[in-house]
C-alpha cells in the first residue's frame, strides 16, 4: 500500500516534476494547483504527507498550512514547504503555522525525496 | 511512468508564456487604472514563478533575469517604489525579453545572440535604477552557527576510543503533532551510515493517566559509524531541531565532552552512564577517567560549562518565528485572479483525437450508406441513431479546439501602445466580441495578418493628433477589434477612425500598373479592395512600420490559404474597415455533394442557399447573357463540367446549386444533386495547388474520392466573368444610348 | 471499535485492527487502558496492525510498562509487517521480550 502525497503549487511544471519524482519513488501523488483547489483535493482522501509551494493564487501556502492545522483529519500530516532562497521569512511563516520542514527551490530529485524520507517511507 | 524531461520543460515553456502574458496584462492595466495589491501581488507571483520553474530547469540566464525583474516587482509590492510610467515601460520591455529568452533558451536551446544580450544589459541597467542597493538585502539567513565547535577550554581526560558518532536525541514533545516523526529520522541515518546500535528510553512516559498519545516521550542514544562531516548529520535532523535537544559527538569526542551529556541529558546520571557503556559508547574506564577530569576543572571555576558540545540553541529562531507569524496576519491577502479550470492537453493528441474522429465520420457515412442500400429498417434506424451521436462527437471534439479570440485581441493592447507612442499618436483599442470563439490552428495563423493591418492602421489610417484636431475629429484616435460569427464562418473586423482610403490615389495607381482595362469604371469597393493586389502600396512615405513585414497582398494570400477571404470598406474622412472571414474550423464540414458526370464534387454546405433546376430554356439563354435568372435576379454562374473539363455530354437535366459567400451570390452548374453528408477535410498535395476552385479533398464511404469545391474563388470567379461581360458590353450599350 | 477480545483459555487476546498512528492515537490509548487495568493475563495480537509510527509504539511500551506494574503477563503477538518495522527502528524487542516469529528476512 504506496502511502500518497499531496503536492499543491500553482506551476504546472513544478507539480509535473515532483509528481513525476515522487512516483518513481513509489509513492502515490495527487495534486492541487492551490490552497484551495488541494482543500477540495483533499476530502476523503487518506494523504501522509502534503509539499505546498508558499506563493500562490487563491489561498498561499501559509494559510494552506494553517487550514490544514485546523482540520481534525490532517492536523498531524506533516509538510514540506517549498521554499526559495530569498523567503526565509516564509519559511519561518510556513514553519510557525506548521510546517517544519522545508525545501529549497531549485532542487534536485534527490533532495526532494532526501526530504520526503526524513518524513515517510514509501 | 516513462520519463520524459522534454515534456516536463514544454509544459515549462506553456506555463512562462502564460505567466509573462499576464504580467503584461497587468503591466498594462497598472499604467492605465488603479491598482490593489493583490494586483501587484499576483505579478510579483507570476515573476517568481517563472524565476521558480526556470530554476528546476537549470535555466539560468532565465533565472538571473527572472530574479531582477521579481526584485523590482517585490519592491514595488512593499511600496519602496512608486508606479510610474517609466517603470512600466522597462517592465514591459523586460517582460518582451523574458519571452525572448524562453523562446531562445527554453524552447530552442540556444544561447542568446549578441543584439539580445546587449538587449539585456541595457535592461538591467535600467532595472538596477528600481532595485535595492545591493539587491539581495533581503531575507535574514538563519545558519547552523549555533554548531559551531566551541574550542576545547577544559584540560584532563582522554580521547573516547571508539570510532564512531554518538547521537543523542530528546526531541520536542510536540514533534508527532507536528508531523515529524523521529522514526524516520532515525531509519535515515542508515543513508549517511552505518547505525551500530539505538538505545529507545522510556523514561519520560509518565503514568497511563497523565500520558497524551500525541505527545512523544521517547529519548535515544545511538551509535552511528559514518564518513560524513558533522554538518550532515545535523542536517537529518533539520526538520526537528526547533525545541529539541540534539547532541552529535564526533568519533574519539573527549571523555569530558561525554559526561556533559550525561548531565544535561533528562535521565538520572548512573543510568545513562551504565547505558553508554552497555552499548560501547564508552568504556567503565573512560567513563570514570572522564568523570574525574570534570571534576578537576569544574571545581577552581565553580560551575562547569558545556564543553564542545553541539547542542543547538533555538532561542533566537523562536523569536523570528514569532515575528513572523505576526508581519504575516498584517499582510495583504492573495486575491484571487483565475476560478477556471483546466486540463492541459498536448495539441497533438486532440488532433489525433479529431483526425480519428474524421475518420469515424466517413466509416460512419459509409455504413449509413450500406444501410439504406438495404432493405432492412432496425438497421436504418441504428445507423441513423448512431449517425447522430457520432455528429455529437465531432461537434464536441471540434469545441475541443475552440479558443476565444479575446486573448489575441487583447494582446494587441500593447501593439497599440507601443506603435502609437512610436508616431506620437495617441490612440484607445476598443475590443467586441472577444468570446466569439474559433479554432486553435486559425487562431494561431490569423495573429501575422492581424498584426499587419492593425499597424497598417495605426500607422496609415489615424491621423497625427493635430491633423485630427484641425479636422474637427477628437484628438484621439480609435481602433476597433471585433469578432463575430456569421453563417458557419467568424469575421473579424479591424476598423479606425482615421482618414480612409485615397480613392483616386489607389484608382490612378491601378491604372498605371495595368490592374483595370483603361475604360472600366470599377466601384468604390473594388477600387479599394485593390489594395490587396500584389505590388500595390499607396504609402506615400515608407515609415518604419510600412517598411516592415509583409504587404497586403501577403495578408490576403494568408487569409486565403485559411479558407477565409478579406475585404475592405473605407469612407473617406470617416475611416476604415478590413473584414475578414474565416470558416470556424479547418478540419470538419458539413458538405452538400453533387455530381457531375462521373465525378462528386463537395459544396460547404452552410455556404449553399438553395438548389434549382435549370430548365433547358434558361441554360439556352444563361449562355448567351452570362448570368441566369433566378426569380429575376441577376446570378452569376459557373458550369462546373466546363470549370473542371469533365468529359462526356451534358446530362439532360442540370440543376443550380445557388451559394453565397460575403454577401455575394452564384449559382454552381452540375448534374446531379446527391444531397448532404459530413465530411473531413483532407489536403490536397501540392501538385494540386495550382487547381482554381479546389480547396480539398475527402474520402467518401464508398472509398472514392471526392473534390472540395473552394466556393470563395469560385463565386468571385463568376462574378467578375459577369461584369466583364457586362463591361465588354459596356462600350456598345452607350453607343446606342447616345 | 479497532480492538475486539475474546477469551481462550483463559487468556484475554486483544486484536487491535487498522492503523496505530497518531491520528488513532487517543482513541486507542482509551480503550487499551480500559483492558489493561483489568487484571488477567492477555496478549495483544498485532497482525491486522496496517501502519504503525512513534505514537502507536508509544502505546504498546505504555501498555507493557503499566502490566508490569500490575503484575500481569502482557504478550504481543502476531506483529504485522508495520510493527516490526518501528520495532525494529527503534531497537525495542527486548523491551517487550516477546518471541517474534517472523524472522526479519520475511518481512519484505
Amino acid at each position: 500500500m504506496a502511502k500518497t502525497i499531496l503536492i499543491v503549487d500553482d506551476s504546472e511544471s513544478i507539480r509535473q516534476l515532483v509528481s513525476h519524482i515522487l512516483k518513481s519513488a513509489g509513492y502515490d501523488v495527487i495534486e492541487g494547483e492551490d490552497g484551495k483547489d488541494a482543500l477540495t483535493k483533499l476530502a476523503g482522501q487518506k494523504i501522509h504527507l502534503i509539499i505546498c509551494d508558499v506563493n500562490m493564487p487563491n489561498m498561499d501556502g501559509i494559510g494552506f498550512v494553517k487550514e490544514i492545522k485546523k482540520s481534525d483529519d490532517y492536523k498531524f500530516i506533516p509538510i514540506i514547504m517549498l521554499t526559495t532562497e530569498s523567503q526565509e521569512k516564509k519559511k519561518l511563516q510556513g514553519q510557525a503555522a506548521g510546517a517544519k520542514a522545508w525545501v529549497v527551490k531549485p532542487f534536485r530529485p534527490d533532495q526532494m525525496l532526501n526530504a520526503v524520507s526524513k518524513l515517510i517511507l514509501p | 511512468m516513462s520519463a520524459n524531461p522534454n515534456q516536463f520543460l514544454q509544459t515549462f515553456i506553456a506555463e512562462a508564456h502564460e505567466r509573462l502574458q499576464e504580467m503584461e496584462e497587468i503591466l498594462m492595466h497598472l499604467e492605465n487604472g488603479p491598482h490593489d495589491a493583490g494586483t501587484i501581488d499576483s505579478l510579483f507571483r507570476a515573476a517568481h514563478t517563472v524565476k521558480g520553474s526556470a530554476g528546476m530547469f537549470r535555466l539560468d540566464s532565465i533565472v538571473s533575469f527572472a530574479h531582477i525583474i521579481e526584485d523590482v516587482l517585490g519592491r514595488m509590492r512593499d511600496s519602496e517604489i512608486e508606479i510610474e510610467g517609466d517603470l512600466v515601460a522597462v517592465l514591459l520591455d523586460s517582460c518582451d525579453h523574458m519571452l525572448h529568452l524562453v523562446e531562445v533558451i527554453a524552447e530552442q536551446g540556444e544561447q542568446l545572440d549578441d543584439a539580445a544580450l546587449a538587449r539585456e544589459n541595457e535592461l538591467r541597467k535600467r532595472l538596477k535604477a528600481y532595485q535595492t542597493g545591493n539587491g539581495d538585502a533581503q531575507g535574514t539567513r538563519v545558519s547552523l552557527s549555533a554548531e559551531k565547535d566551541i574550542p576545547l577550554t577544559a584540560s584532563g581526560g582522554g580521547e573516547v576510543s571508539s570510532d564512531n558518532w554518538h547521537i543523542s536525541l530528546r526531541f520536542a514533545q510536540s514533534v508527532l503533532k507536528e508531523g515529524l516523526d523521529p522514526l524516520y529520522l532515525i531509519r535515515y541515518l542508515s543513508n549517511i551510515g552505518e547505525v551500530i546500535s539505538v538505545t529507545t528510553l522510556a523514561d519520560a512516559i509518565p503514568a497511563a493517566a497523565e500520558m497524551n498519545a500525541e505527545t512523544f516521550y521517547l529519548g535515544f542514544e545511538i551509535d552511528l559509524k559514518s564518513s560524513a562531516s558533522k554538518e550532515t548529520i545535523s542536517e537529518v535532523f533539520e526538520f526537528a531541531h526547533q525545541g529539541s535537544m540534539i547532541h552529535i559527538m564526533p568519533p574519539h569526542s573527549k571523555t569530558t565532552q561525554y559526561i556533559e551529556l550525561i548531565r544535561s541529558l533528562p535521565e538520572e546520571e548512573a543510568r545513562l552512564g551504565e547505558l553508554l557503556v552497555a552499548t560501547g559508547t564508552l568504556t567503565q574506564h573512560e567513563l570514570e577517567d572522564g568523570l574525574n577530569a570534570q571534576q578537576k576543572s569544574a571545581q577552581p571555576g565553580g560551575t562547569s560549562k558545556l564543553l564542545g558540545e553541539i547542542l543547538i540553541d533555538q532561542g533566537s529562531v523562536t523569536q523570528e518565528v514569532v515575528q513572523a507569524a505576526l508581519e504575516k496576519q498584517s499582510q495583504a491577502k492573495d486575491t484571487k485572479t483565475k476560478e477556471s479550470r483546466f486540463i492541459r492537453v498536448q495539441a497533438g493528441k486532440l488532433d489525433e483525437l479529431i483526425n480519428l474522429v474524421g475518420e469515424l465520420v466517413i466509416a460512419g457515412a459509409g455504413a449509413n450508406m450500406l444501410a439504406h442500400l438495404s432493405n432492412n429498417t432496425p438497421l436504418q434506424e441504428s445507423t441513423s441513431v448512431i449517425s447522430r451521436l457520432v455528429e455529437e462527437i465531432r461537434d464536441s471534439a471540434l469545441k475541443l479546439r475552440m479558443v476565444q479570440i479575446g486573448e489575441t485581441f487583447n494582446r494587441f493592447n500593447r501593439v497599440v501602445r507601443d506603435v502609437g507612442r512610436e508616431l506620437g499618436k495617441d490612440i484607445d483599442l476598443v475590443i467586441t466580441g472577444a468570446e466569439s470563439e474559433l479554432d486553435k490552428t486559425l487562431i494561431e495563423k490569423i495573429g501575422d495578418p492581424l498584426m499587419h493591418l492593425v499597424r497598417n492602421a495605426i500607422d496609415h489610417g489615424i491621423e497625427s493628433a493635430d491633423k485630427r484636431v484641425a479636422l474637427g475629429k477628437p484628438e484621439k484616435g480609435t481602433l476597433r477589434l471585433n469578432a463575430y460569427h456569421d453563417s458557419g464562418s467568424i469575421a473579424i473586423e479591424i476598423s479606425d477612425d482615421g482618414a480612409g482610403l485615397n480613392r483616386d490615389k489607389i484608382l490612378k495607381k491601378a491604372r498605371e500598373i495595368g490592374l483595370i482595362p483603361a475604360g472600366a469604371m470599377p466601384t468604390d469597393q473594388e477600387i479599394y479592395n485593390l489594395i490587396f493586389e500584389a505590388g500595390f502600396s499607396t504609402a506615400d512615405t515608407v515609415t518604419n512600420l510600412s517598411g516592415r513585414g509583409v504587404g497586403m497582398d501577403v495578408v490576403r494570400r494568408n487569409i486565403a490559404s485559411l479558407r477565409g477571404t478579406v475585404q475592405l470598406d473605407s469612407e473617406p474622412g470617416i475611416g476604415t474597415t478590413v473584414r475578414i472571414r474565416l470558416p470556424l474550423t479547418l478540419a470538419i464540414i458539413d458538405g452538400f455533394r453533387v455530381g457531375v458526370g462521373k465525378s462528386s464534387y463537395v459544396v460547404p454546405l452552410d455556404m449553399v442557399i438553395e438548389c434549382v433546376e435549370l430548365s433547358e430554356a434558361e441554360r439556352q439563354a444563361a449562355n448567351e447573357r452570362s448570368y441566369l435568372n433566378l426569380r429575376g435576379e441577376v446570378l452569376p454562374f459557373v458550369l462546373l463540367r466546363d470549370h473542371f473539363e469533365v468529359a462526356g455530354a451534358n446530362a439532360r437535366r442540370e440543376n443550380v446549386v445557388v451559394v453565397q459567400y460575403a454577401g455575394k451570390k452564384a449559382g454552381l452548374v452540375v448534374d446531379e444533386l446527391m444531397g448532404e453528408f459530413q465530411t473531413v477535410i483532407k489536403p490536397l498535395g501540392k501538385i494540386f495547388s495550382n487547381l482554381r476552385g479546389i480547396s480539398g479533398s475527402t474520402i467518401l464511404g464508398s472509398g472514392e474520392v471526392a473534390l472540395i469545391l473552394d466556393v470563395p474563388s469560385l463565386v468571385q470567379q463568376a462574378v467578375a466573368r459577369e461584369s466583364q461581360q457586362v463591361l465588354r458590353k459596356l462600350p456598345n450599350n452607350t453607343a446606342t444610348a447616345r | 471499535m479497532p480492538i475486539r477480545t475474546k477469551k481462550r483459555k483463559g487468556v484475554s487476546i486483544l486484536h487491535i485492527e487498522g492503523d496505530m498512528t497518531i491520528g488513532t492515537a487517543a482513541a486507542l490509548k482509551e480503550e487499551l487502558m480500559k483492558h489493561i487495568t483489568q487484571s488477567s493475563e492477555r496478549e495483544i495480537d498485532l497482525s491486522d496492525v496496517s501502519e504503525m509510527d512513534s505514537a502507536g509504539m508509544q502505546l504498546l511500551m505504555l501498555a507493557k510498562r503499566e502490566a508490569t506494574r500490575h503484575n500481569t503477563p502482557l504478550r504481543l503477538i502476531g506483529h504485522s509487517r508495520a510493527v516490526l518495522e518501528v520495532m525494529d527502528t527503534y531497537n525495542l524487542a527486548a523491551y517487550f521480550g516477546d518471541p517474534i516469529l517472523i524472522s526479519r528476512g520475511a518481512k519484505a
